[in-house]
């Protein structure tokens, strides 16, 4: 038994630990505090820093692009995009059906919207339309008020207003993918992918702003901290004459082919055009996958830029670089004539002139104003693969030229020692050289890499470097070494090719506002035995099978200013296909310095 | 009537109105961007709640006494009751609706509890077989009946009290070690008794990094909220978990991360050394009182305010699990203002009638 006095002991023992308790408790309390306060402090103030500031980028607008005379060809146009908050909609079965009556959504449409509110935060807007013009968002903007929670904003997207025109040149925007967003793009922002928007993305998008928001733990915006604006992007002026575009295009129509202007002193490109092209302002409207699909698979390849990126053999048009080899190297049969029966014999194969009675005889100057096939056959002979190889060289073919559009083809010209399958080394067979001379057999050029070396021929011999920018400095990669009576002679035989009586083109171009100099090319599309080839020619060919045509010059032929270079795929005949290009080329241009 | 109020404890007063202003300052902090007519209503319950406050310590602990047994049964029947006709709020059945107002006999058994408890060690004494199992079934009755509501909090609360009750009354420590044997049992119970959202606050809490979006989302926000005070704090009114709503309950349960936040390690400090004091003076109020029914009353209500105090803080700064444990004294809540400044009469009263006889009252006859 405990006695009273003994209760009162350990009563008053237990107060002890009760006092002791409730201090070691507090102290825990304490300790977790030091340890929050003091020694987390940093990290926690960040956190709740992070918490409550939201850092939301503001877009720049992206500048524009447009020709030497400030015509637009990549422009902003403003649009409005549809936004809504779901979890501040009552009733959103019934606000969808009054939408999609104001908006006249189709079925699709109404689907594709309620699938983006599905998957979006309910506290966060979520994006229902974007890119709607005013007289689609008007009716709504109206009734505004009626919609708690809907929102109308008004932002930019790109427009090209000559759609396919200019469609390789300016090029096309997309949204940014995941490997873009480590380079410091935003998942909404778009990014240019090929032509000019490509190679001038940096200048053209500007940079982000941000503009630091109080946000509350739902999201929602409370204050506006702090404001830093975008820059907005550089605009770009081009060299490009968007009128000498268009009409060059006119005139090819459906056809496919590409047409390269340039000036022939600064290297400005004043055209540059490739057909068929694709309606880029569909990339930022939404493209359907369908469409791209369709583009990827189209014979006529619409998404290939045909000025740099297609190589063709060269064809007649290379008789001019032949010619500068033969008069560089004082070629016996420059100075001379042959005979022209219409085919070379060589062994037992035929080389045939594509005049098959002949042209009698020729001399070099008839030889390129006629076109005729086997007096170059035997100039080649003479030189050999090596001069007419580097006679190409010296004129910028085999190389990019450079021009801000990447990526270029270089065109191709062959290797003077051939590796066979079996790894020995073979030199060319005279043949072969032979048919190089007149621009069949292996040799490729791109459009672009034609019009500099006729830019070249007109300037007297600065290879420049094609370039887009209004305003740039020229910038002559070479000079060619040539002597100025042989460039006259040149030049004068490519005048007589458009202006003389029997040249290639002279029915097409005699009359034109600006004289012209030039010279024409039928490029085969499908080796041919030689020796079958005038059976051939009396059947009905395919389209696909007939000649690419070639033609490439400048004017005026007394004070040149502009050089180009066109071909017209399965054109058949260089002078009759790309001959009247040229000429309403020229027209334009006369016709605009008229107006000046 | 003077020679009570006079003989009221001059700390434990200081102490109270260091709390109330304390109070206000913070619940006005909590409120001001949204509802501040919770801080209106909180001022008229410390209104009613002090003018009740001197009204209880009129009341002889002897009356007190005689109340024990009723009181006791009638929280235990509402506790019964609760499960048929109780009010279901926030997934857990708690309340009873009374008409006029609803009650929680959950908080009422609480106090019940320590009443009854202090009545029954009053007379008897420790180290035997009844007068130990007899307060363990009147403590273990009460807290199944609140486990199964469920309330977590307030089950532990109610144990934790009882254990406090037993250490109090004089049990030897091999009858107190024995108990706690048998306590990983309880647990066991306890376990399979919750409800799969209790659970997963435990677990949360044993990991809150592992869902913070989640349920361990609130233990985050709060502590980001009092670590984010440092030393002095953001300055009055200038938090911004708070007036941002990152943080939960900001005005009931988690109102301390307010404090924190806006008034720093500085203001934590000067709350923790008022409870403390409190506390402190409570249990010397019971040491020097002069009824064994007194002494074991008034340390049964500070050990339910210690428990508050360190269940509430250590759940908001993340080193217990989330129960719900108002802050005592700081936390929004009518009821449970004017049950506590009830409970702190008690004390009160426990401590005038040890200063020497009253008029009107038959002397007391302390044990000693």
């Amino acid at each position: 038994m405990l006695s009273r006095l003994d209760i009162r002991q350990r009563f008053e023992g237990r107060m002890w630990f009760f006092q002791i308790g409730m201090f070691v408790l507090l102290l825990i309390l304490l300790l977790r505090m030091i340890n929050l306060q003091w020694l987390q402090h940093e990290g926690l103030m960040l956190q709740a820093e992070k918490n409550r500031i939201n850092v939301v980028p503001i877009l720049p607008t992206r500048g524009t692009i447009t020709d030497r005379f400030g015509e637009g060809l990549a422009v902003n146009h403003v649009s409005y995009r549809l936004s809504m908050i779901p979890e501040r909609i009552e009733n959103m079965d019934a606000t969808i059906k009054q939408l999609s009556t104001m908006m006249q959504w189709t079925d699709r449409q109404i689907k594709r919207i309620q699938r983006r509110i599905k998957r979006s935060r309910k506290d966060r807007p979520a994006l229902l339309m974007d890119k709607l013009t005013w007289a689609q968002v008007a009716p709504l903007s109206a009734r505004l008020h009626r919609f708690p929670g809907l929102n109308i904003e008004a932002g930019t997207h790109r427009f090209y207003p000559y759609k396919e025109l200019t469609s390789h040149l300016i090029g096309y925007l997309s949204l940014a993918r995941s490997k873009d967003l480590k380079s410091g793009y935003l998942r909404n922002e778009y990014i240019g992918r090929s032509g000019l928007e490509r190679s001038f993305e940096t200048r053209l998008h500007g940079t982000l702003g941000s503009q630091q928001e109080e946000v509350d733990a739902h999201g929602r915006r409370i204050a506006v901290l702090q404001q830093s604006p975008p820059t907005i992007g550089g605009d770009l002026r081009l060299s490009l004459n968007v009128r000498v575009q268009q009409a060059a295009a006119k005139v090819m129509g459906d056809r496919t082919g590409a047409v390269v202007v340039l000036d022939v002193h600064t290297g400005e490109v004043l055209a540059l055009l490739s057909m068929p092209g694709i309606d880029t302002n569909q990339f930022t409207l939404g493209l359907e996958q369908q469409q791209w699909q369709a583009w990827l698979n189209d014979d006529q390849r619409p998404l290939l830029n045909r000025t740099t990126q297609a190589a063709y053999p060269p064809a007649s048009t290379w008789k001019l670089v032949s010619s500068f080899a033969g008069l560089r190297h004082a070629s016996p049969l420059a100075s001379r004539s042959t005979q022209c029966p219409g085919f070379v014999q060589l062994a037992d194969r035929k080389l045939r002139c594509w005049k098959r009675r002949g042209h009698r005889k020729v001399n070099m100057r008839n030889a390129i104003v006629h076109s005729c096939d086997v007096y170059f056959y035997e100039l080649g002979d003479q030189l050999g693969m090596q001069h007419l190889s580097d006679e190409a060289r010296a004129w910028g073919f085999g190389e990019a030229t450079g021009v801000p559009l990447p990526p270029e083809s270089k065109g191709y010209l062959a290797p003077l020692m051939q590796r066979l399958h079996n790894g020995r080394k073979r030199h060319w067979y005279r043949g072969e050289t032979m048919i190089t001379a007149i621009g069949q057999g292996q040799t490729t050029v791109t459009p672009l890499q034609m019009a500099r070396f006729a830019a070249a021929i007109a300037n007297g011999g600065d290879i420049l470097r094609p370039h887009l920018v209004a305003g740039k400095k020229p910038e002559i990669i070479r000079h060619v070494d040539i002597k100025p009576e042989h460039l006259k002679f040149i030049q004068e035989a490519m005048y007589a090719v458009a202006n003389k009586p029997g040249g290639t083109a002279y029915y097409r171009l005699r009359n034109t506002p600006w004289k012209i100099a030039g010279k024409t090319g039928t490029a085969q599309v499908i080796a041919m035995s030689q020796n079958d080839e005038h059976e051939k020619d009396k059947t009905p060919k395919l389209d696909k099978h007939k000649d690419h045509a070639w033609f490439m010059g400048y004017a005026p032929y007394d004070k040149p200013k502009v050089a180009f270079a066109i071909i017209v795929e399965h054109g058949g005949h260089g002078g009759s296909a790309a001959g009247p290009i040229a000429k309403a080329i020229v027209e334009e241009l006369a016709m605009q310095e008229a107006k000046q | 009537m003077i020679s009570v109020l006079l003989r009221m404890d001059k700390i434990l007063i200081m102490c109270l109105f260091g709390l109330l202003s304390l109070s206000l300052f913070v619940l006005y902090a909590a409120v001001h961007a949204g509802d501040t007519a919770i801080f209106q209503k909180q001022a008229i319950f410390w209104f009613l709640g002090l003018i009740g406050f001197i009204g209880v310590c009129f009341v002889p602990l002897r009356i007190m006494g005689l109340l024990a047994w009723p009181v006791y049964l009638i929280a235990l029947l509402s506790l019964a009751l609760v499960p048929v006709i109780g009010d279901v709020h926030m997934g857990a059945r708690r309340w009873l609706d009374l008409g006029v107002v609803a009650f929680q006999p959950s908080e009422m058994m609480k106090w019940a509890l320590m009443l009854i408890l202090a009545h029954w060690f009053a007379s008897r004494e420790p180290d035997t077989w009844p007068n130990f199992l007899i307060p363990l079934i009147i403590s273990i009755l009460p807290a199944g009946l609140i486990v199964i509501q469920p309330d977590l909090g307030t089950t532990l609360v109610l144990l934790f009290a009882a254990v406090a009750m037993l250490i109090a009354s004089g049990f030897a420590w091999r009858w107190l070690l024995g108990a706690m044997a048998v306590s990983p049992l309880i647990l066991w119970v306890l376990w399979n008794n919750m409800h799969g959202y209790q659970k997963q606050r435990v677990l949360t809490f044993l990991d809150p990094q592992s869902d913070p979006l989640g349920a361990g989302y609130h233990v985050i926000q709060s502590s980001i909220a009092i670590g984010s005070g440092g030393f002095w704090g953001k300055g009055y009114l200038e938090g911004t978990q708070g007036r941002l709503h990152f943080l939960p309950e900001q005005h009931t349960d988690f109102i301390f991360a307010i404090l924190a936040e806006e008034g720093g390690l500085a203001a934590v400090s000067l709350l923790l050394v008022l409870y403390a004091i409190l506390i402190s003076r409570m249990l010397t109020i019971a040491s020097c009182a002069h009824s064994r029914f007194g002494a074991l009353l008034a340390t049964g209500i500070a050990s339910i305010f210690m428990l508050y105090v360190f269940i509430n803080i250590a759940m908001v700064s993340g080193i217990l699990p989330v129960v719900g444990v108002p802050l005592p004294f700081i936390s929004y809540g009518g009821s449970a203002l004017l049950t506590m400044l009830g409970a702190l009469a008690i004390v009160m009263r426990v401590g005038i009638e040890s200063k020497g006889n009253i008029p009107w009252q038959r002397p007391s006859s302390p044990l000693s």
